[in-house]
């Protein structure tokens, strides 16, 4: 039996490693984001320069950051306690990269990202904005740590806060909890206090910590970042739970689309068994807990509570009508407290410093902070933690960066398909629940917030985020599956310039018809449609009545125009030559054939070939019950 | 790839899931990581590997099989020799991803689910797992491809089309 100081001394050494360096150590961040831009490579090829150089510096794989854009990030970190960030660094730089910062310790190349700390005559990281303005709590030991190695981990303070909780009473925990106002970070907005007090009440015996990691909502990586970068802070957040709750049992629930997080979590599970921190006799405090991650296979609707416990107990992630709850009955009959990582992460957080530091970040009815990933059309994709409260603006223009040159923002989705779409008002709005809440949407999400410009029409993405939700609805009620595929088949036939006049109506009443359905899932599904025609009717109604595509998205709507003088314009011959090569008609065959709408020529050729309105000004609607052939799938 | 079809193999087969089931058992959980593990060893789920799984599980082979066709990541069927996933999540899609998947679906004459005749290529829905900042991408064989365009995705199958 280890206790917590016996945990602490033996993570000596990699606290010199990380605190006290007694040579150059150089840290590539590795996690899926980066290794889709080749860190792997680039931390193989600085290993290789420095073996070659025969330089005294440690090489390391560290956990990522969240500065998707800067991706491959590399930190190097000196004796003298300096440390800078580079961006962008390719395999095929390494090697002039190590002769630049160790043979002739310059700093200052064009890698050079910012320096943490230390460095002089280097642009420091407090001097970009969206640096700047971020509270990084939770994202703290995010590219610090090896996320691999448990003892990085301790050196740092992990499960300190497991260590004070295990000296409390069941009661004073989640008093703790409930002071500091932590709310679950899904997207749901239940105290998460009071949650565990359900539980810790409940009758049952024995009691389960479930963790959802089905982080389903497309844009959304905010439960990957601290799986795969941080990952003991979430055992530790569940231990917790299983402290406050009396529960001896944790399940982890982790989406299949997360390779790395799936095996750096079992390995930190292993890693926490073989110090003690799970099993029986949990730091020699009498308390003991089992936990098992179970890898999905790819369901959207198991990321819905019910769904998700369905999945664990061997069978279809079909959710199922409630009551009973969770707390008195749920994964195999053990009453059971869900929540999803960031809720566990705050947790871990919360007990490591106090309510009081908690609550340094507090709007009345708000504390904390929270995670938000940006993406979509903006300069800079990134996961981003700011204080709840923030104006969503600040997370668009300062950490986002904007629209790309030349577009105007139109639109954001906060927190996946379900949570709705809203116009450009929504950058006013301080990012807490309530507030959206209040101007008619459902929630703000789990904090996955893709933004959109003006090249994005709203007709074809409700179209994709029903067909989405259509794809994913499990089946079991007609409301929910047929209903999806009904405002499926409206919507394509609009985008094909068959809008009728009854469609909004009839979108309408699927929308009413879909709010009967029995879980979550279907009775969001109509959200973006609902948002379409109260904030977008005007786009809408041109889809229908004129038959006409704004943003110039819907196929149906446009057609592709050559400029025949710009086409015989001579420099234009070789792009033109280019674009014939690649013209879809030509790959497939079907030179004969009539126009794919593939876009390349428009693509490669953007001044010779123009987009235009497919239907003449003034051509009305689509008369009623014409039968127009729907889309493929 | 071991083939389940012909009786011939059947026992030995069946051996073999047995041996790779070990460790899983009943009521704790292990369905889903029962599938991945004969999936992991055959690229897909060959219904005579059901019945197997079924009774070291002691479930009934309905509720084996219900979950291989619930689940978008199981496959009653052999995977092509390169799977190309296609990103679905709105990221990719704002920027392009629709044009992407038509000459994806184009260029290989097949849909998404579906491999070309020959095996060789086959697409395949994917999901968003946050590697946004190459939108619009997609995944050759679990390996990130993107930003794309039409033209790029002419170029990328024309490429895996004279690799294969």
């Amino acid at each position: 039996v280890t206790g917590y100081a016996e945990l602490q001394a033996q993570a000596e050494p990699a606290r010199r490693r990380l605190q006290a360096l007694d040579r150059p150590r150089i840290a590539v961040s590795i996690d899926t984001s980066s290794i889709a831009v080749g860190a792997q490579d680039t931390l193989q090829a600085l290993r290789d320069a420095v073996i070659s150089r025969g330089s005294d510096v440690t090489v390391d794989q560290v956990g990522g950051n969240g500065l998707s854009f800067a991706n491959p990030v590399v930190e190097v970190a000196r004796t003298d306690g300096s440390r800078v960030l580079f961006q962008r660094l390719r395999a095929e730089d390494a090697a002039e990269f190590v002769e630049s910062v160790i043979t002739r310790n310059e700093m200052s190349n064009r890698w050079l990202l910012g320096a943490l700390e230390g460095a002089t005559g280097v642009q420091s990281m407090d001097d970009y904005p969206w640096w700047s303005i971020q509270q990084r709590r939770l994202m703290a030991e995010m590219g610090l740590i090896d996320p691999e190695n448990v003892d990085d981990a301790l050196a740092l303070g992990a499960y300190s806060g497991l260590e004070r909780a295990l000296s409390m009473t069941q009661e004073e925990v989640i008093a703790e909890v409930t002071k500091s106002r932590l709310r679950g970070r899904s997207g749901s907005d239940f105290p998460t206090g009071r949650k565990w007090d359900f539980l810790r009440a409940s009758p049952t015996q024995p009691k389960a910590v479930v963790c959802n990691a089905d982080e389903g909502d497309p844009g959304a990586w905010i439960n990957r970042m601290t799986m795969e970068n941080d990952p003991h802070a979430l055992i530790e957040g569940m231990l917790i739970c299983g402290v406050a709750c009396g529960a001896e049992r944790g399940y982890i629930y982790i989406r299949e689309e997360y390779p790395l997080a799936f095996e750096r979590l079992r390995k930190a599970v292993s890693q926490a068994y073989e110090h003690g921190l799970l099993g029986e006799n949990i730091l020699g405090r009498g308390f003991d807990f089992e936990m098992k991650v179970v890898r999905g296979a790819g369901s959207y609707v198991c990321g819905e509570e019910s769904g998700l416990i369905a999945s664990i107990e061997d069978a279809r992630g079909m959710p199922k009508i409630r009551p009973p709850f969770p707390a008195a009955s749920g994964v195999f009959g053990q009453g059971s407290n869900v929540n999803n990582v960031e809720t566990y992460h705050s947790v871990a957080w919360l007990l490591r410093n106090g309510p009081q530091r908690y609550l340094e970040f507090d709007t009345g009815r708000n504390a904390g902070t929270m995670l938000f990933t940006v993406s979509g059309q903006v300069e800079r994709v990134g996961c981003f933690e700011l204080p709840l409260g923030t104006r969503t603006g600040e997370l668009y223009d300062v950490c986002g960066g904007g629209a790309p040159m030349g577009r105007t923002f139109k639109a954001m989705q906060p927190g996946g398909p379900l949570a709705g779409i809203v116009p450009g008002w929504c950058l006013d709005l301080p990012l807490e629940p309530e507030e959206y809440k209040a101007k008619g949407l459902g929630s703000m999400g789990g904090g996955g917030m893709v933004f959109l410009d003006d090249t994005s029409c709203i007709v074809d993405l409700c179209a994709q985020f029903e067909w989405f939700l259509e794809d994913e609805s499990c089946g079991r009620c007609t409301t929910c599956h047929g209903g999806t595929q009904r405002m499926v088949e409206i919507l394509r036939r609009i985008q094909k310039g068959g809008g009728r006049e009854s469609d909004i109506g009839k979108l309408r009443l699927l929308a009413a018809t879909l709010r009967y359905s029995n879980c979550a899932h279907g009775q969001a599904a109509p959200a973006v449609i609902v948002n379409a025609m109260d904030w977008f009717s005007d786009e809408l109604e041109e889809h229908i009545y004129d038959r006409r595509c704004r943003a110039r998205v819907c196929k149906g709507l446009v057609r592709y125009e050559a400029d025949r003088a710009a086409a015989t314009r001579p420099e234009n011959a070789d792009i033109l030559a280019h674009a014939a090569e690649y013209c879809l008609n030509a790959a497939t065959g079907k030179s004969q054939g009539a126009c794919l709408d593939c876009a390349v020529c428009h693509e490669l050729l953007p001044e010779v070939v123009r987009v235009v309105d497919a239907f003449p000004p003034g051509i009305g609607p689509a008369p009623e019950l014409i039968s127009v052939q729907p889309a493929h799938e | 790839v071991t083939s389940f079809y012909g009786a011939a193999h059947r026992t030995e087969a069946t051996l073999e899931v047995r041996q790779l089931l070990e460790g899983l058992a009943p009521g704790e959980g292990d369905l889903l990581e029962a599938l991945h593990r004969v999936q992991h060893r055959y690229g897909y789920v060959p219904k005579a590997a059901i019945p197997a799984i079924a009774q070291h599980l002691r479930l009934p082979e309905s509720r084996v099989y219900g979950a291989v066709t619930f689940y978008s990541e199981f496959r009653e069927t052999p995977p092509p020799e390169t799977l190309i996933s296609w990103c679905s999540g709105p990221a990719c899609y704002i920027k392009g991803g629709a044009e992407i998947r038509d000459a994806l679906e184009q260029l290989l004459g097949c849909g998404i689910g579906q491999n070309t005749p020959d095996n060789r290529l086959g697409l395949h829905l994917g999901q968003c797992n946050g590697t946004c900042d190459n939108a619009p991408q997609v995944w050759v064989d679990g390996k990130v491809v993107g930003p794309l365009t039409p033209s790029k995705t002419v170029a990328l199958i024309r490429e895996l089309k004279e690799r294969a």
